[in-house]
């Protein structure tokens, strides 16, 4: 499989006047080196001696990432914290017949109605062009590692259900067909979002009624994605820009800055409305979902909103699979600055509430929002996740290596949740909970109801 | 009961229409027509032309997808339900049918209902200022006097089927969707109680009840946008399914209209759209209409019914299953 090497979209990010800086912010907000290295080097990157070091020779310490304080409290204030007494490490040797190592940790699990072989799941990423250019490849990475993957809105209505509008741009049937067929045994499943522009062609009953997809839906492996906004413009609908053929394309459907019909420019604004909803809205809507598509699961995914606690509560009531909450560190193709910097509740605030709903819920979570390794990943998870969601470091690993990039990649998380989750003694992923993990705040600790490192 | 996927006769369906059976079976389809004019003609109903193309049509139900067309350069649908205009002409007109042909591209699976076909015609019913009961009465009604006319006069050819048609008496029975839950409980089948009941335990429950009856006040979120909510019973709809008995399911499904602006509005949010899209039927919403209520009945699955066909395909000329290409 093809994809655009990093060096390729750094290249034409430096030919565009303008974008070096924004390639530049994109870097500083988002490792982009580390997830790149974990791409190319694979399982090797988790222990990270260079070529010319060996073990014992070289000098390692705590990796300071961080060049600027954060403005609000993120996963870095949270640390894994191993006891000594690890009773459940003794039953496992009882099992095992010998001392348990970290590659002993079971990672398989199940959330949302679907198996996956690792708590992890690749968040819906959408149209944006630089993501769907290499979605093929994450498609058949993820497939291939039995782990669940979304299908983000406007796919279809912007690159095509069938057939490619755009020879560089998979379409939206290529996308699931890749992920769909390259799936083994009993793990993996895709879910898909429909955007009010989507509904406009009718897509959850088009992928329901497609020959192709059915005997999968028929497997359980198909699920639908009721989007409630995203961690990067929470309130706020889709935006995105496009160029003039396109914006001809879609005017019937979309709403542009201006009427592509009447003025001539290079690009277009392309605005999608977020969606109206009252809590009758939303119980309607998941009673709907089950009542047409009885057999494909329901998925719900939320921005960082303040009521996240009601409409858990709704979901749980009305059986969703799965609520899918995108905290505001989350990725996008394109937000408002004012969004980025001042809208929503960060990752760690969500979790908090996640953490206390888990006590009286059944319902499944998947915290997402700027999660780059497997002590991100392990903190999600002690937060009372079932697993964690990734998009952008997908992308990256994607642009590095491709396919092998992104199975590279998810082998450093499996190896990195493994690492972790013995350390506290534990030796399945379902077992981490608050009680390994430890807050730098005392006030933070008190808030999200864990330990404090200091207490 | 799945049935067979009539690849064969389908491809082949030259041969299929000159069997004795097909014959038999599209005069008993003739009559039964015939029959519902009558009555309807009757009682003051004005028959209309029915439209087939617009820019929306009824959303989807039960994942089935509706067909586009391009229209000068615009996207038009191909009407897999005339709903969204039988409340104005039964506003403008008073009490109306129509012989509605519909398209719905149903997902594979129905294949094997015997129930289920892409291309069928509905007979659309709509009267003003009528509530839902009055629509029930109307239907059993209908039902009841095209069953025993075609029972009557078709007594020969359904001879040769081997049919034997019970004669019809309404009232029927009518039960609500959450007895019909607790019926089939009792019975050892658990369905969801907030959605459209499956085929299979319809079938099921048809044949426990062994008589035409009536399945009433679906729950909301089961059914379309335009089923009226009551007002006094948050959450159930005003609407009814009119099951055929010996297991045949459904015969007519109907509702009292919501017809309320806003209410249709909020409603129309639940299938995640934008109403944005339904443009020209909000905009006579909110000029106000009458309220209304009607209901549809499917052709083929009457004839099916009434000629005791295993499936619906056998009832009509160059049937379109699900995922079969046929001529």
């Amino acid at each position: 499989m093809k994809t655009p090497s990093l060096l390729g979209l750094l290249l034409k990010l430096l030919r565009k006047p303008g974008t070096l800086a924004s390639a530049a912010k994109f870097a500083e907000h988002f490792p982009v080196a580390e997830v790149s290295t974990r791409a190319a080097r694979g399982r090797a990157a988790v222990f990270p001696l260079t070529e010319l070091e060996e073990f014992g020779k070289a000098l390692l310490g705590a990796p300071i990432y961080q060049t600027a304080l954060p403005r609000y409290d993120t996963l870095d204030k949270i640390l894994v914290i191993p006891p000594l007494y690890t009773p459940l490490r003794l039953k496992k040797m009882e099992e095992l017949m010998r001392e348990p190592v970290f590659s002993d940790v079971e990672t398989g699990c199940s959330f949302g109605g679907f198996r996956s072989t690792m708590p992890v799941s690749v968040a819906s990423m959408g149209s944006t062009p630089v993501w769907n250019k290499v979605s093929l490849a994450v498609a058949k990475a993820a497939a291939e590692t039995g782990i669940p993957m979304g299908v983000g809105e406007n796919v279809a209505t912007v690159w095509g259900y069938s057939k490619r509008v755009k020879p560089s741009q998979p379409c939206f049937k290529e996308r699931v067909m890749t992920y769909l067929e390259n799936l083994k045994g009993p793990y993996g499943g895709v879910f898909i979002q429909q955007s009010v522009e989507d509904a406009y062609d009718e897509l959850w009953n088009r992928v329901y009624s497609d020959p192709d997809i059915t005997p999968y839906i028929e497997e359980g492996k198909v699920g639908f994605e009721i989007k409630l906004g995203q961690g990067a413009k929470p309130g706020l609908g889709g935006e995105t820009i496009v160029d003039r053929e396109t914006a001809l394309r879609l005017s019937q459907k979309y709403s542009f800055d201006t009427d592509p019909g009447k003025v001539v420019k290079q690009l277009y604004e392309r605005h999608s409305a977020p969606g109206t909803f009252t809590p009758e809205i939303l119980r309607s809507m998941i009673r709907l979902m089950h009542n047409n598509y009885p057999r494909a699961r329901v998925w719900v995914k939320m921005g960082p909103y303040r009521d996240l606690e009601k409409v858990a509560e709704l979901c749980e009531a009305e059986k969703a699979d799965l609520l899918w909450v995108d905290g505001k560190e989350g990725g996008t193709g394109l937000s408002p600055v004012t969004a980025l910097k001042d809208l929503g509740l960060p990752l760690i605030a969500c979790l908090g509430k996640i953490l206390k709903l888990k006590q009286r819920l059944r319902l499944d979570f998947i915290g997402s929002g700027r999660l780059v390794d497997g002590g991100d990943i392990v903190k999600v998870l002690c937060l009372g996740c079932s697993a964690a969601g990734l998009g952008r470091a997908f992308v990256v690993a994607a642009y590095s290596g491709g396919v092998l990039g992104v199975k590279n990649y998810l082998e450093t998380l499996k190896v990195e949740i493994q690492l972790l989750t013995s350390a506290v003694g534990k030796y399945s992923v379902s077992d981490l909970g608050p009680e390994d993990i430890a807050a730098t705040d005392p006030a933070l600790a008190r808030e999200l109801g864990i330990p404090s490192v200091y207490v | 009961m799945m049935v067979r996927v009539p690849v064969e006769e389908l491809e082949k369906y030259y041969k299929t229409v000159r069997t004795e059976k097909t014959a038999i079976v599209l005069k008993v389809q003739a009559l039964a027509s015939r029959a519902v004019r009558d009555w309807l003609d009757n009682h003051g109903f004005l028959e209309l032309l029915p439209p087939i193309i617009g820019p929306v049509t009824d959303p989807g139900i039960r994942g089935a997808k509706q067909v586009s067309i391009d229209y000068y350069g615009r996207e038009y649908k191909i009407m897999s339900s005339a709903i969204l205009y039988k409340q104005m002409l039964a506003t403008a007109l008073g009490k109306i049918y129509f012989f509605s042909p519909n398209i719905r591209l149903e997902p594979l699976e129905a294949a094997t209902t015997g129930r289920h076909l892409v291309e069928f015609v509905q007979i659309d019913i709509e009267e003003a200022y009528a509530d839902y009961n009055k629509a029930m009465s109307t239907a059993e009604q209908l039902l009841s006097h095209t069953v025993n006319t075609v029972a009557r006069e078709a007594a020969p050819l359904l001879d040769k089927l081997g049919r034997k048609l019970p004669r019809f008496n309404p009232p029927f029975k009518r039960i609500t969707h959450a007895e019909a839950v607790e019926i089939l409980r009792q019975h050892g089948e658990n369905v969801n109680p907030l959605a459209e009941i499956p085929w299979p335990q319809e079938e099921k429950l048809s044949r426990i009840m062994g008589e035409p009856f009536f399945l009433t006040d679906y729950p909301r979120g089961a059914r379309g946008f335009y089923d009226r909510e009551d007002p006094n019973r948050p959450g159930i709809l005003k609407d009814f399914d009119l099951m055929f008995p010996e297991g045949y399911g459904e015969a007519a499904s109907g509702a009292e209209r919501e017809y309320e602006y806003s209410k249709v509005l909020a409603r129309l949010r639940e299938s995640g759209e934008n109403p944005a899209k339904y443009g020209w039927y909000l905009e006579m919403l909110r000029e106000g209409i009458s309220p209304t209520a009607g209901f549809g009945i499917g052709v083929e699955r009457l004839t099916r019914y009434l000629c005791g066909l295993q499936a619906v395909w056998e009832a009509r000329p160059y049937p379109k299953v699900p995922g079969v290409y046929s001529p």
